[in-house]
């Protein structure tokens, strides 16, 4: 294979006369940072348990690529696949570029998606040399980004409707994908999102994926991110969002596929009265790796948070989860609550879990809960004395355990999607025929 | 062997953690009957149930239990609830994660499997059990939810009963099916029993009160003492059990 050289990849990506300066100048930021740091590696704390070797050695060309005609008829195929109905709200990226014949609508009551080329403020400050120094590979996201797309919603708008962002790895050659999404949520207003990541690619692919959220005050965001690809795939992300007075973030995070995922989620309640929840659940089977880190800032007083994640962890398979949760001197009253809750299917399976609580005022409810355990003997015999085989019932139960998670899921098509799809995974689950 | 028996019992000794609990039980049970077990806490009548439906924690050191034409203790449990075996709870398992509905369809189709019919269809499913949800006065939206969660004691038994109803069993073993039950609770579960009760099938109900008794009619009663059965007679020893407690049949049995 032919090495890679990413400086070079870069100087030509940005040898276009179109691209902004302002944007010029963020992606050269982010450039000379990631050329400092490198790729992480496990020498640093937040990596000790992930090796991003397969990804560094992947040598995954990030050059830009158009899209073409078959890829986007095979695009309408896939998301046809996934969770929509024909008038559901969205937006289709191929391999990080958005393909408009399979966008729907461009506009609506106070939603705006636009490109971003202009420096955008209350997104901005949410990226920079912070940012990139602490999370090198949002910095080489940004780098080599090829179109930061903005949704904004305006003032006091409720949209019911969720919008549905689709990622679909298409093309039969090893690429690196680096999607970037900045989100705005106007005051008083409330948007579902549904990020799914889909992979019709049989080659091994990078993607690589940054999500900017900036909340103002009283909104409502709910986030559904869903990743269901081929387990050849690799993922990595950063989720970084912050939020103003009485804001509220749900996010859910759904992993059922790649073979290598890395997500980082980096929430600060930045204003008083601000919450946050991540319900997230992720299967790691057949030698798959999932990594999931968290971190929730508490910045202002009541500001509350919960967490709950459950991994599932089959043959070979390896789970680790870290939730850091700082509650800074400013925020009394805050509540945090945490639980990290695993399932170990195969003794040749492995899961690190770990919470961490740094703590810098008093008056503040706090928790938080681990545990790595086996199926239940007693609801297993349960289920086996009314007939029901003990293969069925293991998955029944494994099943049921992601599916407690699941259920919080606010997007009925998602939930049942993810219900099917997690039953369809398991490993040894037979005779569900009918039952969901 | 008696073939006129549906389950037959000799000689039953179990053993949990080294402890002897069940001392050469026998007992025969032929279609049709219905036979109460009582007796005082820890005289081995909740072990009894475990190990006819097959739970694994229970040590059968020696003794033999037949079922039809099957030796019981070499099957599964899965392969004795196929066989037409039920198990009543007398602690019904939460399953948070499990709804009901998955449950019971996932039931009635092993149980078709077996007999080489074809899974159950949504149709089919509701039009089976929307009868059954009724006389046991169980709400509508109880399908989707998961398996006895947050359910009250007395939603726990009901739900018991219903699956009965629904798997139609050959031997039901209920196991304090009647304890926590408020009167009219126990009314709707003493129908749901009575509601199966026919010429094929036989029940064996365990309980430490006479009230059920009451409404659920038994052929035979057996007090359970010590690991072994130690007097049988009708519906009228419940009442002086009932009346007396069990200081006079445990007197009765030392001195022999």
């Amino acid at each position: 294979m032919s090495t890679i050289n990413l400086q070079e990849v870069f100087d030509a990506s940005l040898d276009q006369p179109d691209i902004s300066a302002a944007s010029r100048s963020l992606r050269n930021e982010a450039m000379v940072s990631f050329n400092e740091t490198g790729f992480p590696s496990r020498k640093h704390e937040n990596w000790r348990y992930t090796d991003l070797k397969p990804i560094v050695s992947g040598e995954f060309d990030p050059s830009p690529q158009p899209i073409n005609s078959q890829q986007e008829k095979k695009a309408s195929q896939d998301i046809e696949k996934s969770i929509l109905d024909s008038k559901a709200l969205r937006l289709v990226f191929i391999n990080g570029q958005l393909s408009t014949n399979n966008t729907f609508p461009n506009e609506l009551n106070g939603l705006s998606i636009s490109k971003k080329t202009e420096s955008y403020k209350s997104i901005d400050v949410l990226q920079g040399k912070e940012l990139f120094k602490d999370y090198p590979l949002a910095a080489l996201n940004t780098a080599f980004s090829q179109r930061e797309t903005l949704i904004t919603l305006d003032e006091g708008i409720q949209i019911t409707k969720p919008l549905h962002l689709i990622h679909i790895n298409s093309g039969t050659e090893p690429r690196a994908i680096h999607p970037k999404i900045a989100i705005d949520i106007g005051t008083e207003s409330e948007l579902t999102i549904v990020q799914h990541f889909i992979s019709s690619n049989p080659e091994p692919g990078w993607t690589n994926s940054v999500t900017l959220i900036n909340q103002n005050k009283g909104s409502l965001l709910k986030l559904y991110r869903f990743q269901e690809y081929p387990h050849e795939q690799f993922h990595t992300e950063l989720l970084k969002s912050r939020l103003g007075n009485n804001a509220e973030l749900k996010l859910g995070y759904v992993d059922l596929g790649g073979k290598l995922v890395r997500n980082d989620v980096h929430i600060d309640l930045a204003e008083p009265g601000a919450a946050c929840s991540i319900d997230g659940v992720f299967l790691a089977i057949n030698g798959q790796h999932i990594d999931n880190h968290t971190l929730i800032e508490h910045s202002a007083p009541r500001t509350t948070s919960q967490e709950s994640f459950r991994g599932i962890i089959g043959e070979h398979g390896r789970g680790v989860f870290k939730g850091k949760v700082v509650v800074h001197r400013d925020a009394q009253g805050a509540d945090a609550q945490q639980s990290s809750d695993n399932l170990l299917l195969s003794e040749h399976g492995e899961i690190d879990a770990k919470p961490e609580l740094e703590i810098y005022t008093d008056d503040v409810k706090c928790s938080h809960g681990t545990t790595v355990g086996e199926l239940n003997l007693e609801q297993l015999f349960y289920l086996c004395s009314r007939g029901i085989d003990e293969t069925t019932a293991k998955g029944l139960l494994t099943f049921a355990f992601a599916n407690t998670i699941l259920q919080r899921i606010e997007v009925p098509e998602v939930r049942k999607r993810a219900a099917s799809s997690i039953a369809g995974e398991l490993p040894d689950h037979q005779n569900w025929g009918g039952l969901l | 062997m008696n073939n006129t028996n549906l389950l037959q019992i000799s000689d039953l000794h179990v053993e949990v953690e080294d402890r002897i609990i069940l001392n050469g039980l026998n007992l025969d049970v032929a279609p049709g009957e219905l036979h109460a077990i009582m007796g005082p806490n820890g005289s081995g009548k909740s072990t009894l149930a475990q190990v006819l439906a097959g739970r694994d924690k229970f040590e059968v050191t020696s003794g033999s239990i037949q079922f039809k034409d099957s030796d019981l203790l070499s099957l599964e449990p899965e392969e004795r609830a196929r066989e037409g075996l039920f198990l009543g709870f007398q602690y019904p398992v939460e399953i948070p994660g499990v709804n009901n509905a998955y449950l019971l369809k996932a039931a009635l189709n092993a149980k078709r499997a077996v007999n080489g019919k074809q899974e159950v269809d949504a149709f089919e499913f509701m039009k089976l059990i929307k009868d059954k949800m009724e006389l046991m006065q169980i709400p509508t939206d109880f399908l989707n939810r998961s398996v006895n969660e947050g359910f009250s004691g007395g939603e726990k038994k009901r739900n018991e009963i219903l699956q009965m109803l629904m798997l139609e069993p050959q031997l039901a073993v209920l196991d304090e099916t009647d304890s926590g039950l408020d009167v009219d609770a126990l009314k709707v579960v003493a129908t749901g029993i009575n509601t199966l009760r026919s010429p094929e099938r036989a029940t064996i109900l365990i309980t430490h009160y006479q009230r059920l008794l009451e409404l659920v009619v038994p052929d035979y009663v057996h007090v359970l003492y010590d690991g072994q059965i130690v007097k049988s007679g009708n519906k009228e020893l419940a009442q002086t059990l009932d009346e007396r407690g069990y200081d006079w049949v445990k007197i009765e049995t030392e001195k022999k």
